[in-house]
């Protein structure tokens, strides 16, 4: 009998059967003609009561293992080797009407993306009454009915009537995330797969679900096995954690053990990629080198080629998980030579780049925006029936110094990607001040613009995938800037592309080849190169790392800060990463709902005094770091009251709301020092108290 | 530091795939069994006039509507003519107008679309109205119109064929295109060119056609399908190739009165096309799938 800790709850290890165990899974997909092994030798073991996590990059094969959990093979997939037995029997070997009578009833699935998974021509509720007439839960429709009810409180959603006659579309991510776990639930399942449940949502969305999930596995008592590539999630909800790579797992161990002392290098590395609000500094010798890639694969250990502590042994032979502590096993030959995390982690000479700003009100300001207005819709040019424009942002007010990095956070539909269209000219409705270089005014739509402001402003999308034209090669992707802006033909042209190629890392072997030919940090390097091309002074970024996986955001990032560091170019930095602001931003400004709320110095923003709403974000942060557990408030505080606009936009949803005066009267702007100012009917010196006291009180 | 990322194995591995049989052995099969069928076609057109056993206009060579027998493979038209040579010798003629026309109709439509759907507002919406207008008039009562409009001098000739060809089929491919335009200009690549101040051209040139190949590509195949009966429905209202051309849509009409006593009059040349249209399907359903890397999937 083994015991350990996660956060403030107890969790025993029992000596009972596992709940579900893999036994020896390979499993192969067809691949150009060929099979091609993407999961070997997996073994793992569930217990009943734990909440296993599974994590790694992309591509490692997480998703794969949540299909043989549900002994479910998809297309051009096919298990050659191994069983995964749930109540002695067999997954793999039942017939499919045996298998459709387990999946749903006793083991179900949440799905990465609610908004597919949910059938959109169907009213939510009927789902999930379908789920529970057909495994014969519930013997009626009304029955049916009520049993859906129910599950919709469980999973607090507030009007459960009204919701279950509603279509998907008609919720909010966050409110269809919680309808299909309440799909999920709806048989009590025994085991619940978790595949990325909360990927797609927000921060402050995310903590509610993850806090949903806490609370219901200690409500219910429910196993669940959940896959994810955050660490901060597993961190803050699992209690044991195995790390994948290439089909393989590399450590399994419990989650306080795994992150106090990582034994294998790839986790190591993975760990110390996550950025952190708290420890903002980064560890650049810890970080991992290069990229899974399938096809480079050698015999023994699928890490070797990223790995330092590389033997010859790693390269032939493959190892397997050995125990090396109660309930951690870690599969490296050399672990025993692998230092100790804290040691590396802690000793580690952080990189700063020399990137100082200067702040002063006198210095000359690159990008100037004043009482930004930006909509949709009609532009009411000499149209019989005009429309007004549907505003998106209302006022808002920056600017950005030349090499500097100015971030933009908030939640998705804040307004924050419009900001950065606006500023390349396409929003058909812009009006008030965009001052460029003192020289240009940027109100103008892009098809107005001057060649000189085309070059000078450069956009990076957040896709790669979508950003890269599939059917052009690399070299002609970063060529047409080169042609179109210097004319550039010929020798020339292919010389600037190469070293354009080597400003992002890549090789000359990339330059004819095609996006669909190169991992997501490569496309979003060839992006960053394509933008580079024109030579820009100001570059905007928007959510440029969050398709990418934690390792891989970690070396683009650096890659941003070195170009930054040596090309001067300003950042328009977007993203709704707090974690990522702090790594390389050198000011902030937060955004909701159109408005901004706070703005000021990286290190003034995250710390007090901060507009609930920043407050809010940073609470909500899962932090990789178990012993650091995200409060458990966030049941009741944060939850859009109404759909009114308030004169202080965020009145809906503020813990702190003062009363009618939110309501009505526009917040002044608080000004905290030179460069910190917020938004707030509350006056500074009781902003932290008053926030601290909310959540007390809550949690 | 030194964090370049190398694919240097990556390429090896495809160097070695170069050669060409493996390259030509790893293409779809159907697209291969496509090709096959096409150079075939293209031989049989090439050199059938050298090695057909009568002339196609030869009339008389056996009694009219004779069953297939060794001296007449496949049996005699209404004029006695043998038809194993009038399919033969017709088949550079059917190739010729179907693709020519195809190809042209292919290019207009193309472009209208795809120019239509990135630009977008008043532009499209005249131009597909437009479309919709040609599209809604039945395509014979079209080419009636196009052909009496061109004057009797003109009638017949391969060139108002190809023409009326061309007009007819444009406007469908152009909605076609378009549809898929539409779909592209909200890319992001796009948005990136647009943000560079690229022309229309430009962007339709280099964004969006390379992306909109299969779809057209499939089309193309349809269409071309097509061509060979629309230039016999013609014929047959006596506005098409002109008797004796041994073209194959107008052999169909003329022997469909015997159908029944000589089928073979008539399922020789419609075979003939039905075999050409397979194969012309299958290759560019082949060739759209090879091109793959596509933002749109056939």
């Amino acid at each position: 009998m083994s015991e350990y800790i996660t956060g403030n709850s107890k969790t025993v290890l029992p000596d009972v059967s596992p709940l579900i165990e893999i036994q020896e899974l390979d499993v192969e997909y067809w691949q150009q003609q060929d099979w091609v092994k993407v999961i070997e030798g997996l073994s793992l073991q569930i217990f009943p009561g734990e909440t296993f996590g599974l994590v790694g990059e992309s591509g490692c094969g997480k998703s794969t293992t949540a299909n043989a959990m549900l002994g479910f093979r998809p297309r051009a997939a096919r298990y050659t080797r191994g069983s995964v037995w749930f109540e002695n029997k067999d997954l793999l070997k039942l017939t499919e009407a045996e298998k459709q009578k387990i999946r749903g009833a006793k083991i179900s699935l949440v799905p990465q993306n609610p908004t597919t998974a949910l059938s959109p021509g169907m009213r939510v509720g009927r789902q999930i009454s379908e789920t529970l007439l057909y495994h014969r839960y519930c013997k009626d429709r009304k029955e049916a009915r009520e049993r859906t009810l129910e599950l919709f409180k469980q999973v607090s959603l507030k009007n459960p009537e009204k919701i279950f006659e509603k279509y998907p579309h008609q919720l909010s991510g966050g409110q269809q995330q919680r309808a299909i776990t309440a799909m999920a639930l709806a048989c009590n399942p025994k085991l619940v797969v978790l595949d990325e449940p909360t990927t797609g949502l927000d921060v402050t969305t995310q903590a509610q679900i993850l806090d949903l999930l806490v609370e219901l596995r200690s409500r219910f008592g429910i196993t669940m096995f959940y896959i994810t590539h955050n660490l901060g999630v597993v961190a803050q909800i699992c209690t044991r954690i195995a790390v994948m790579y290439a089909g393989r797992l590399v450590e399994v161990a419990p989650t306080e053990e795994l992150f106090s002392s990582p034994r294998h290098p790839y986790t190591q590395g993975l760990i110390a990629s996550v950025p952190r609000v708290s420890k903002p500094s980064r560890k650049q010798s810890l970080l991992l080198r290069g990229l899974l890639r399938r096809d480079e694969l050698p015999p023994g250990c699928p890490f070797a080629p990223r790995c330092e502590f590389v033997h010859e042994r790693c390269l032939q032979e493959a190892q397997v998980l050995e125990t090396v502590a109660d309930n951690h096993q870690v599969a490296c030959w050399r672990w025993k030579d692998v230092p100790i995390f804290r040691d590396r982690f802690y000793r580690d000479v952080a990189i700063e780049y020399e990137r100082p700003i200067n702040l002063s009100p006198d210095q000359q300001r690159l990008l100037e925006v004043k009482n930004l207005v930006i909509g949709y819709g009609s532009t009411g040019k000499g149209r019989f029936f005009k429309k007004p424009p549907s505003i998106i942002v209302d006022g808002i007010s920056f600017d950005i110094l030349p090499g500097e990095t100015f971030a933009l956070v908030g939640e998705s539909g804040s307004g924050k990607t419009t900001v950065a269209r606006a500023l390349t000219g396409l929003t058909p409705y812009t009006k008030g001040e965009i001052d460029f270089l003192n020289a240009y005014d940027l109100t103008q739509p892009v098809d107005k613009r001057t060649d000189e402001i085309l070059r000078s402003v450069q956009f990076i999308f957040q896709n790669p995938d979508a950003s890269l034209n599939p059917r052009q090669r690399v070299s002609k992707i970063i060529g047409r800037p080169l042609q179109r802006f210097f004319s550039l033909s010929g020798k020339e042209l292919r010389i600037r592309i190469e070293k354009l190629l080597e400003d992002v890392r890549l090789d000359q072997s990339y330059y004819n080849r095609y996006p669909d030919e190169l991992s997501g940090g490569e496309r979003q390097r060839i992006a960053i190169a394509r933008a580079l091309a024109a030579e820009p002074t100001l570059l905007l970024c928007d959510e440029v790392l969050s398709a990418l996986d934690v390792s891989v955001q970690a070396n683009i990032l650096e890659l941003l800060i070195e170009l930054q560091t040596r090309k001067k170019i300003a950042y328009l930095f977007i993203t709704h990463d707090l974690a990522v602001v702090r790594s390389i931003a050198h000011r902030v400004g937060v955004m909701y709902w159109g408005a901004l709320c706070e703005l000021g110095r990286v290190d003034e923003v995250y710390n007090a005094p901060s507009h609930p709403y920043t407050e809010m974000l940073l609470k909500a942060i899962p932090e990789p770091d178990p012993a650091q557990q995200m409060p458990h408030m966030r049941k009741d505080v944060g939850l859009i009251v109404t759909d009114m606009k308030y004169a202080c936009p965020f009145a809906a949803r503020c813990p702190v709301k003062l009363g009618v005066i939110c309501e009505q009267q526009e917040p002044p702007w608080r000004i905290a020092s030179e460069t910190h100012m917020l938004r707030c009917h509350i006056p500074l010196e009781e902003l932290p108290d008053r926030l601290s006291e909310v959540w007390q009180a809550v949690s | 530091m030194d964090t370049t990322i190398s694919s240097k194995n990556v390429t090896a591995k495809k160097t070695r795939a170069f050669g060409l049989l493996s390259r030509i052995r790893r293409l779809p099969r159907g697209m291969l069994i496509g090709a096959g069928i096409l150079v075939f076609y293209l031989f049989v057109a090439l050199t059938g006039d050298y090695w057909t056993p009568y002339d196609y206009n030869q009339v008389g060579t056996g009694k009219p509507f004779e069953k297939p027998s060794s001296e007449h493979l496949l049996g005699t038209d209404q004029l006695g003519r043998d038809v194993f040579s009038r399919v033969v010798e017709g088949t550079d003629i059917v190739l010729y107008l179907a693709l020519t026309s195809t190809l042209l109709a292919t290019i207009i439509g193309g472009v209208l679309g795809l120019v239509s759907g990135f630009v977008g507002g008043w532009f499209d919406q005249v131009a597909m109205r437009v479309v919709d207008i040609v599209i809604s008039i039945p395509f014979l009562v079209l080419g009636l119109l196009l052909i009496s409009a061109a004057g009797p001098e003109l009638a017949g000739s391969f060139q108002l064929l190809i023409f009326v060809i061309a007009f007819v089929y444009a406007p469908r491919i152009a909605r076609m295109t378009r549809a898929v335009a539409i779909d592209l200009v909200t890319r992001d690549f796009v948005t990136a060119a647009r943000t560079r101040g690229e022309s229309i051209w430009s962007i339709v040139w280099h964004e969006l056609l390379p992306n909109a190949t299969g779809v057209i590509l499939v089309e193309l195949g349809v269409r071309a399908g097509y061509a060979p009966i629309f230039v016999g429905a013609l014929g047959f209202l006596g506005l098409g190739v002109r008797p004796p051309i041994p073209e194959w849509g107008l052999m169909i009409s003329e022997n469909r009165p015997a159908i029944v006593s000589a089928p073979m009059a008539v399922f020789a040349p419609a075979l003939a096309l039905a075999v050409l249209v397979i194969g012309l399907n299958l290759f560019t359903d082949g060739m759209a799938r090879l091109l793959g890397r596509t933002a749109i999937n056939v």
